[in-house]
C-alpha cells in the first residue's frame, strides 16, 4: 500500500459524515439510473441485444480489427498496435518525441492508468495534462482515481478548494463548486490552447468505418483536440463494435447506467485528422487477447467501463475505491485483477456479499458476482485458499451473522487484526451503526458457502 | 505497424466460441409528440429550447436570448449579428474570447435532447470555445431514438461529427451539477 494511498484512505475513514455521504452519494446515483431504465420499456431487452453484439464482437475481434484498420487508414488515420504496457507507452513517447512535443493535453483514459502513462511521459520530460476536471483535481493532489467514471467521488470541496488555492490562486475559503469548476475551465483553456498534443481515450471503435467516439459530459475531448495538430487516441482491443447501428445500442445505455443521464453532453465521432492535422489510433492488447481463452471469464470483455456496478455495490459504497488492491475497484476490478494476476490480488474476493446486484444492474450483461463466486471457488488451486477465505470467513459471514456486535467499538479490537482490506477501511461502522444493513443474499451466501456449489 | 500479427495470432488462437451477429431490430419507444420529448429532455440535459415562428426575426431572436454577447462568430449567411465569420480566420486559437457561436445542427433526438452536428465549420473549436451556443435546427428534423439516429446517419461521409445534448457540465465537486466546465455554459437550439 502507497504511502499516497494510506493518506487518502486515513482522510476518507477520519470522517464518518463523509463515509455516510459517499455511500448515500453513490446510491443516489443508482437511483437516477433506475429512474432511467424504467422510463424504457425496451430496457431488459436492449441489455440482452447489448451483450449479444457484445459476445459476437468479442468472439470476431480479428476480423473486426483489421477490419477497422483498414477503414481507420482510408479515413486518413495512422493505426498502431501495441501488445503490451510497455509497447503502448513507447509508442506515444515517440510520437511525442519525434515531433519534439512537450506537453499533451490528455483526456480520460482508463487505459493509461492500466499502463501507467503518465508517469512513464511525466519521467522522460513530457507536461502530461490531465482535463478531466476530477482527473485534474486528483493529478494536483497527487492521489489517484476512486471510480471509474467519477474519479474524484472521495474528495470533500473543502480539499478541492485548498488544492486550488495553492494552484492556480482561487480566494481563500470559497469552496463553491461552481466557483471552483469555473476557475478550472479558466486555467484548463489556456492549457488547450497551448497544447502541442491531445490524447483522448476511447469509448467505442467502429469497424465497419474507422471512427472512434468519445463520451464525455465536459466537452474536454473535444476541446483538447481542437487547438494542437496531433491528436492520439487509444484503445484496448475489446472497445471494437461491428457498426454505427451497433452504437445506437450502446449509447442508449451507457450514460443511463453510468451516471443515471439519458446520454452524455458529448458523443463525438472522430473519423479523420483535422485539416492539417496527424491522427494517430493505438490499439492495445495488454492480456486481452488471453482473457479470450478464458471460458468462465469471457464475459468480462463485454465491459462498457460504465461505472454502474460500482454504485450499485454495497462493499464499494461503504469502503471507497482505495479499499480494493487494484486501480480499477468494485466488481468489474475484482475480476479484472483476477484475470491479470491472481495470485496478486486474490484479496479483493473478500470485498464482496455475492448479493449480485452488480450482474443485475450491468447494461451488458456482465456476470460479475457470479465471476467473483467462480474464483472463490478456484482459491484452493492459487494456493490462496486459506488466507482469503479466512478473510472472507471472518469479514462478511460474521458481519452478517451477528451485525449487534459491531454497535460496540471495542469489541471489534481484537478481530480487526484478522479483518479484509476492506472492512478495515470502513471501520466497520456502516454495518453496525443503527443504519440497515447492507442488501446482503445473506442466505445464499451461507448456503453457497457451506455447500461449495452455486445454488 | 508495431506487434499487429503477434496480437491477431493471439487472439484468433485464443478464440473459443463463435456468436451469431444478434439482429438490431428492437421495438423501441416511440414518442406520441416526438417534438415535445425532444424539448423535455434537452431542459433536462440543460439546455433550453426555443421556438421560433416564420416572421420572427433571427437576429431579435438571439439577442434577446444572449442580450451581453458582443463577439458573436457565425457562418450562416441568415445570422446578420454575427461579428465575424469563424470560418475566415487562420487559427482556430483566435476563437478564443467568443461570447456567441450560432451553427446550424441536422436532426435532434427525442429521447435524449441531442442534436446531430457534422463538422459543418473550419473549426470545430467552435462548438466548445463560446461561452454560448445556439444550435438552429429544423423542428420537423426529429428522430424517436439513437437507434434510427445511427440508422440516418450511416453511409454518410464526416470527418468529425457529434451529438450534443445541452451544455457542457461536471459534478466532479461533490456531485454538485455546474454547466461549463470547459465547453458552452449555456446552449439554446432554435427550432423553426
Ligand atoms: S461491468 Fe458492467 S456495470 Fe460494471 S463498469 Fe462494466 S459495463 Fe458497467
Amino acid at each position: 500500500m502507497s504511502t499516497r494511498h494510506s493518506t487518502a484512505a486515513a482522510r476518507f475513514l477520519k470522517d464518518r459524515e463523509q463515509e455516510k455521504w459517499h455511500d448515500e452519494t453513490l446510491w443516489l446515483v443508482r437511483a437516477k439510473r433506475d429512474k432511467m431504465s424504467r422510463s424504457l420499456p425496451e430496457w431488459e431487452t436492449l441489455r440482452n441485444l447489448a451483450a449479444s453484439i457484445k459476445l459476437y464482437s468479442n468472439s470476431h475481434l480479428a476480423d473486426l480489427l483489421e477490419q477497422f484498420e483498414k477503414n481507420a487508414a482510408g479515413n486518413g488515420a495512422i493505426v498502431h498496435w501495441a501488445k503490451d504496457a510497455e509497447e503502448y507507452n513507447r509508442i506515444v513517447y515517440d510520437l511525442l518525441k519525434e515531433r519534439n512535443i512537450k506537453r499533451l493535453a490528455k483526456s480520460k483514459s482508463m487505459l493509461a492508468e492500466e499502463c501507467g502513462m503518465n508517469s512513464y511521459l511525466m519521467e522522460r520530460g513530457i507536461d502530461v495534462v490531465e482535463t478531466d476536471l476530477g482527473e485534474r483535481i486528483l493529478q494536483l493532489m497527487h492521489l489517484k482515481p476512486s471510480h471509474i467514471v467519477l474519479p474524484a467521488i472521495h474528495i470533500k470541496r473543502q480539499q478541492v478548494g485548498e488544492m486550488m488555492e495553492r494552484e492556480m490562486g482561487t480566494e481563500k475559503g470559497n469552496f463553491d463548486p461552481t466557483y471552483l469548476t469555473h476557475a478550472a475551465r479558466k486555467n484548463l483553456r489556456e492549457i488547450f490552447l497551448n497544447s502541442d498534443a491531445a490524447m483522448t481515450g476511447v469509448n467505442f471503435a467502429v469497424a465497419s468505418t474507422g471512427e472512434i467516439v468519445v463520451c464525455t459530459n465536459e466537452g474536454n475531448a473535444d476541446m483538447g483536440t481542437s487547438f494542437p495538430k496531433l491528436h492520439i487516441a487509444a484503445f484496448g482491443l475489446e472497445k471494437i463494435v461491428p457498426d454505427l447501428e451497433a452504437l445506437g445500442v450502446f449509447t442508449r445505455l451507457l450514460a443511463r447506467s453510468g451516471t443515471g443521464q439519458p446520454i452524455t453532453s458529448y458523443t463525438s465521432h472522430y473519423r479523420s485528422p483535422q485539416n492539417g492535422g496527424e491522427f494517430h489510433i493505438i490499439i492495445v492488447d495488454n492480456g486481452r487477447s488471453e482473457i479470450l481463452k478464458n471460458r468462465e471469464h469471457i464475459r468480462i470483455l463485454n465491459c462498457i467501463r460504465c461505472g454502474e456496478c460500482m454504485n450499485t455495490c454495497p462493499v464499494y459504497r461503504r469502503s471507497g475505491g482505495y479499499s480494493y488492491t487494484y486501480f480499477i475497484p468494485g466488481p468489474i476490478g475484482i475480476n479484472l485483477s483476477m484475470l491479470k494476476n491472481p495470485k496478486l490480488y486474490s484479496d479483493n474476493l473478500s470485498a464482496c456479499s455475492l448479493c449480485l446486484s452488480c450482474s443485475n444492474v450491468c447494461p451488458v450483461k456482465v456476470d460479475l458476482g457470479e465471476q467473483i463466486y467462480r474464483w472463490r471457488q478456484q482459491l484452493d488451486g492459487l494456493g490462496q485458499a486459506n488466507p482469503v477465505k479466512k478473510q472472507i470467513s471472518m469479514g462478511l459471514k460474521y458481519l452478517m451473522d451477528r451485525p449487534k456486535v459491531f454497535n460496540t467499538a471495542l469489541k471489534f479490537a481484537p478481530l480487526a487484526n484478522q479483518m479484509p482490506r476492506f472492512v478495515l477501511y470502513n471501520k466497520l461502522n456502516a454495518w453496525g451503526k443503527g443504519r440497515e444493513l447492507p442488501h446482503f443474499a445473506k442466505k445464499s451466501f451461507n448456503e453457497l458457502w457451506k455447500n461449495n456449489q452455486v445454488k | 505497424m508495431g506487434s499487429r500479427e503477434e496480437i491477431l495470432g493471439n487472439i484468433r488462437k485464443n478464440t473459443l466460441f463463435s456468436f451469431e451477429k444478434p439482429s438490431y431490430e428492437i421495438d423501441s419507444i416511440k414518442y406520441e409528440d416526438k417534438l415535445q420529448a425532444f424539448c423535455d429532455m434537452l431542459k433536462v440535459a440543460g439546455g433550453q429550447p426555443v421556438f421560433m415562428s416564420p416572421d420572427d426575426d433571427l437576429d431579435k431572436l438571439i439577442s434577446r436570448l444572449y442580450p451581453d454577447a458582443k463577439r458573436i462568430a457565425s457562418n450562416l449567411p441568415d445570422v446578420k449579428c454575427a461579428v465575424y465569420n469563424p470560418d475566415e480566420i487562420e487559427n482556430s486559437r483566435e476563437l478564443k474570447n467568443t461570447d456567441l457561436s450560432v451553427v446550424s445542427g441536422a436532426f435532434g433526438v427525442a429521447e435524449n435532447g441531442a442534436v446531430w452536428i457534422p463538422l459543418n465549420v473550419k473549426y470545430k473549436a467552435l462548438y466548445f470555445i463560446s461561452e454560448s451556443l445556439v444550435i438552429l435546427l429544423d423542428k420537423r428534423e426529429i428522430v424517436h431514438t439513437m437507434h434510427e439516429a445511427y440508422k440516418r446517419i450511416s453511409g454518410e461521409r464526416y470527418g468529425y461529427g457529434l451529438f450534443m445534448s445541452g451544455p457542457s457540465k461536471t459534478a466532479d465537486i461533490e456531485q454538485a451539477l455546474v454547466f461549463g466546465a470547459h465547453g458552452p455554459m449555456s446552449v439554446s437550439v432554435v427550432l423553426y
